[in-house]
C-alpha cells in the first residue's frame, strides 16, 4: 500500500494540538512507515508551495480556530486538496477558547484589523510588508468554513484518541492491535470500523459516546443543588460529585472519553469535548439540569442562589461558543460539500 | 526593489511571516506576527479564578503565574507542599520545553519523518545515531508524563488553583516521579556530552552560527530571593531591581501597524543607547519610536545566564563553566550561546526534578489555603522556560475580570527577533547563500530565544 500523504496545520491556536501529535510518545517518527508528511509547517518547515505541488492529500489534521482571513484561506486550500479533513482539538472542532472573543468584539486589536482599510482591503505601502490578514467578524470553528469529515476533540486531544485517529485514517487498520487502548472508549461504530480496517463513518467523533459523568470516578449521591460555589471557595477536592457540592461542573452535558480528567484533578469539567450525544445546547441543558435540582421550593432562596451565578455564557460554552450555543452560533457546512 | 517572503516559519509559537526587501546594497527584513492571541479580549468578563485554565492558551507556564496572581488577589499563602508541587510542575515544563527545542535543532539536519528504510537515508546520517531523535522524544514523553501526574495535562495543566493546588498526589505516583527524574537526569547528562562532541565548538555543527549575534542588550529577569524584577545591563554592569507591580511603569508596549505582536521596550531614554536612524539596515522598528531613543531588552534562558554568577545545581554549573571555556565569559548575545543556555537549563531542571520528586517534598497536611476575602487587584511574575512572564488582573467586587495585562515572551523578545532576523539575512546573503538557506538560518537563529 502506498504511503498516505498527510498535512498538519494550526490556524489560530496555541500549538498544543500539534505538540500533542508530536508527543505521541516516541512513536511519532514511526508515522514515516505509513505516511509521507507533505505539509507540517511548524515541525517540518513545509511551505504552501509544497502543498500546491501535490495533486491531493489523503488526510489533513487541522487545528485551531478560524479568526483571520489567513486562517480561512488556509482552511479552504487544505480542504480543496484533502480527501479527509480532521478537525483536531477543541478550537477546530468547536471554536475553542479563542471563540470567547465573540463575547467581546472590542478586544480585537483596536476593534479593527491592523493594516487594513475600512472595507477590509489590505494596505500595502512601497517598502513595507504586506498588511496583516484581516480579522474575521467572529471566530469560527473549521466546520463552519468547510466540511470537516472527522473530529478529535479535547484541549488538547488525548494521545489515545489521536493515535486512534491516526491509526484508522492514516494507517487504515494496518495494525489494529495498537488501538486496543483507545478502542474501549470509542463509540462502537468507530471501534468496529477501525478494527475491521475500514474508514469510520463520515462525521465520526473520536471520543466517547456517553457523558463525562458516566466515567467520572467521583461519588454521586443525590442530584441536589443546594448552594452555588466558585472554585476558589472551599469544597472537597476528592470524593463527592462536584456538581452536588455546588460547583458548575459540565460533566453531565459533555461528551466523555477523557475519563473525567479534570474532575479527577479536583476541577470542574468545562466541556472541551463538546456536547454529548442527543443534547441540543449544552448551556441550556446545564441550566435545565441545575434548576430542576434546586434543593428549595422557596422563591427567595432560589433567587439568592441564582443571583450568585456569574458568567454562565463564558462557563457553559468555554470551548464551544461559536458552534454549540444555539442563540449565537452560525450553521456548519453540510456534509455534501466535496 | 525586490522582496522575498517566508511564510510559514518552522518552530514559531505564533504564525509568522518574514518579508525581506532588497536590492544590490540594501536589505531590510520585517518579522511579522500575523494573528493576535488577544488574551485580554478572551479574559474580560470571566470569573478571575478561571484564568489559570484559560491563559494556558499562551503557554503551560501561564497557568502557574496566573495562579500566583490569584494568591495575591485573594491574599493567601499556599501551603509548602502546594508550592513544591507547582515548582515540580514548572521544572517538568522546563525540561520538556528545552528538550523539544533541542530536538527541533537536530531535526534541522535530519528529517525525523523520513522513512529511513525506504529512502536509504540511513547511510547519510553520521552526526548522531539513527534512534537518537526517538530517544529524545521518549524522554520528552517522560517529562510530559511527570507534568501530567502533577498538573493533570502537560500542555494545558489544571492543578494550580487559588491558594495552592487542586488535589493530593496518589500514592503510586511518588515512585514513578522519582524514576522519571532519574531517567531525565541521566539522559540530560548524555545529551550534554553529545552536544559538546557534535554541536558546540570549533569545527562542529553550529560553527557557522558564530557570527549570528545581536548587539549587547539588557536582560529582564526575576530575582529568586527578593521576588523583584531586574533589568540587567550587562555592559554597563548595572542592575535596576523593582517590584513587579511597577513592571508596566518601567516597560512599555508599542503596537506597530504591521505586526500583531507589540514591541516591549524600556520606558525613558538611556545614556548607553546610541542614536539609531530608521533607515539603517536592521533598525526598521526604530521608525516606530520617532523622536525618542528607545532601549530594548530580552528575556529567556540566555538572559537568565547573563544575570547569574553561579548556579546552585552542580551539573548545570559545570556546563556553564564549559560554555565560558569555549565562548568566553558572560554576557553573551549569540545564537550558539543561546542553544548552550538551553542545555545548561535542561541539566538544571533535571537536577531540580531529582531534588523535588521525592515523597517528603510532595506530601503535607494541606493542599490549599482557602481565602476568606477577595481583593480586586493582583499581579505576579514567573521565570518560565521561555523567559520572564508577568500577569496583572483587576476585577470588580464579584471577582469578574475587568482588566488583564500580560507581558508574554512574544512581546518581550519581539525586538530581539527582529534584530536576529535582520542579522541572519545580512550574514547569509553576504555569504552568497540561497534564499532557502537564508530561511533556514533565520529559523535556527530564532529557535533558542
Amino acid at each position: 500500500m502506498p504511503n498516505k500523504k498527510i498535512a498538519i496545520f494550526t490556524a489560530t491556536g496555541c500549538r498544543a494540538c500539534e505538540n500533542a501529535i508530536l508527543d505521541i510518545h516516541y512513536q511519532v517518527s514511526s508515522l514515516a512507515h505509513c505516511a509521507d508528511i507533505i505539509f507540517w509547517p511548524y515541525v517540518a518547515g513545509s511551505q504552501w508551495s509544497d502543498l500546491e505541488k501535490q495533486e491531493n492529500i489523503d488526510v489533513c489534521f487541522f487545528a485551531g480556530a478560524i479568526r483571520t482571513a489567513g486562517d480561512r484561506e488556509a482552511a479552504l486550500k487544505l480542504r480543496e486538496k484533502s480527501r479527509m479533513m480532521v478537525a483536531c482539538g477543541a478550537c477546530a472542532a468547536f471554536g475553542g477558547i479563542p471563540g470567547l472573543s465573540n463575547l467581546n468584539r472590542s478586544g480585537m486589536v483596536g476593534g479593527q484589523p491592523q493594516g487594513t482599510t475600512d472595507n477590509g482591503q489590505q494596505t500595502h505601502e512601497e517598502g513595507k510588508p504586506r498588511g496583516l490578514p484581516p480579522l474575521e467578524s467572529r471566530v469560527s470553528a473549521l466546520s463552519q468554513i468547510v466540511k470537516a469529515d472527522y473530529f478529535v476533540p479535547g484541549c488538547p486531544p488525548p494521545q489515545n484518541f489521536l493515535w486512534a485517529a491516526i491509526q484508522s485514517l492514516v494507517c487504515e487498520g494496518i495494525s489494529p492491535a495498537r488501538l486496543t487502548f483507545a478502542a474501549s472508549r470509542l463509540p462502537e461504530a468507530i471501534s468496529q470500523a477501525v478494527s475491521a480496517g475500514i474508514l469510520p463513518p463520515k462525521g465520526s467523533i473520536f471520543a466517547g459516546e456517553k457523558a463525562v459523568c458516566a466515567t467520572c470516578s467521583r461519588v454521586k449521591e443525590e442530584k441536589r443543588f443546594e448552594t452555588y460555589k466558585r472554585s476558589y471557595q472551599d469544597y472537597e477536592a476528592s470524593g463527592r460529585c462536584l456538581l452536588e457540592q455546588g460547583l458548575l461542573c459540565q460533566g453531565i452535558t459533555t461528551r466523555g472519553g477523557c475519563g473525567g480528567l479534570c474532575t479527577a484533578m479536583g476541577q470542574p469539567c468545562r466541556g472541551c469535548f463538546g456536547k454529548a450525544e442527543n443534547i441540543f445546547d449544552p448551556g441550556a441543558k446545564m441550566v435545565s439540569a441545575i434548576s430542576s435540582t434546586f434543593d428549595s421550593e422557596d422563591a427567595q432562596e432560589i433567587e439568592a442562589i441564582v443571583d450568585g451565578f456569574v458568567d454562565l455564557l463564558g462557563t457553559f460554552y468555554r470551548y464551544t461558543l461559536p458552534t454549540q450555543c444555539a442563540l449565537l452560533s452560525a450553521p456548519s457546512k453540510d456534509l455534501k460539500h466535496e | 526593489m525586490n522582496n522575498v517572503t517566508f511564510e510559514p516559519l518552522r518552530w514559531q509559537e505564533d504564525p509568522v511571516r518574514i518579508t525581506v526587501f532588497h536590492d544590490t546594497e540594501y536589505r531590510r527584513a520585517y518579522y511579522q506576527v500575523t494573528a493576535p492571541r488577544d488574551p485580554e479580549g478572551i479574559c474580560r468578563g470571566r470569573p478571575v479564578e478561571e484564568l489559570p485554565r484559560i491563559l494556558t492558551l499562551l503557554s503551560p507556564s501561564h497557568h502557574l503565574v496566573s495562579a500566583m496572581v490569584l494568591d495575591k488577589l485573594f491574599g493567601v499563602d499556599p501551603p509548602p507542599m502546594a508550592l513544591n508541587m507547582r515548582e515540580a510542575l514548572l521544572q517538568a515544563q522546563f525540561f520538556s520545553h528545552h528538550l523539544r527545542k533541542l530536538y527541533f535543532l537536530l531535526s534541522s539536519w535530519h528529517d525525523p519523518f523520513s522513512d529511513y528504510g525506504r529512502h536509504g537515508s540511513r547511510k547519510e546520517l553520521k552526526m548522531f545515531p539513527l534512534h537518537f531523535l526517538d530517544e529524545i522524544m521518549h524522554h520528552q514523553a517522560l517529562s510530559q508524563e511527570a507534568a501530567t501526574i502533577l498538573g493533570g495535562r502537560p500542555n494545558h495543566p489544571l492543578c494550580a488553583v487559588t491558594g495552592g493546588v487542586s488535589r493530593f498526589l496518589k500514592e503510586e505516583y511518588y515512585q514513578r516521579l522519582s524514576e522519571i527524574a532519574q531517567f531525565c537526569l541521566k539522559f540530560a547528562i548524555r545529551l550534554g556530552g553529545f552536544f559538546r562532541d557534535e554541536i558546540f565548538g570549533d569545527g562542529k555543527a553550529l560553527e557557522g552560527f558564530d557570527a549570528y549575534q545581536i548587539e549587547p542588550m539588557v536582560g529582564l529577569t526575576s530575582a529568586e530571593k527578593s521576588g523583584h524584577v531586574v533589568l540587567n545591563d550587562p555592559v554597563g554592569k548595572t542592575n535596576d531591581p523593582f517590584s513587579p507591580d511597577m513592571l508596566f511603569k518601567k516597560i512599555g508596549l508599542h503596537q506597530a501597524s504591521w505586526t500583531c505582536e507589540p514591541f516591549a521596550h524600556i520606558k525613558g531614554a538611556s545614556e548607553n543607547t546610541t542614536e539609531k536612524t530608521p533607515g539603517e539596515s536592521g533598525n526598521m522598528f526604530y521608525a516606530e519610536f520617532p523622536g525618542s531613543n528607545p532601549q530594548f531588552f530580552f528575556v529567556g534562558p540566555l538572559a537568565r545566564l547573563n544575570s547569574q554568577d553561579t548556579l546552585l545545581s552542580p551539573l548545570a554549573e559545570e556546563e556553564r563553566q564549559r560554555l565560558i571555556e569555549v565562548l568566553g565569559p558572560f554576557p553573551h548575545f549569540g545564537v550558539v550561546a543561546a542553544y548552550w543556555a538551553l542545555l545548561v537549563e535542561l541539566l538544571q531542571s533535571a537536577e531540580k526534578m531529582t531534588e523535588l520528586y521525592v515523597t517528603e517534598k510532595l506530601t503535607g497536611p494541606a493542599i490549599r489555603t482557602i481565602p476568606s476575602e477577595m481583593g480586586q487587584v493582583g499581579h505576579a511574575v514567573l521565570e518560565s522556560p521561555q523567559g520572564l512572564i508577568y500577569h496583572h488582573y483587576r476585577t470588580d467586587q464579584k471577582g469578574i475580570v475587568e482588566e488583564v495585562e500580560v507581558l508574554g515572551t512574544g512581546s518581550a523578545n519581539n525586538v530581539l527577533r527582529c534584530l536576529l532576523t535582520q542579522k541572519a539575512v545580512d550574514i547569509s546573503q553576504a555569504r552568497g547563500e540561497t534564499w532557502k538557506e537564508t530561511q533556514n538560518r533565520i529559523e535556527i537563529s530564532l529557535l533558542p530565544f
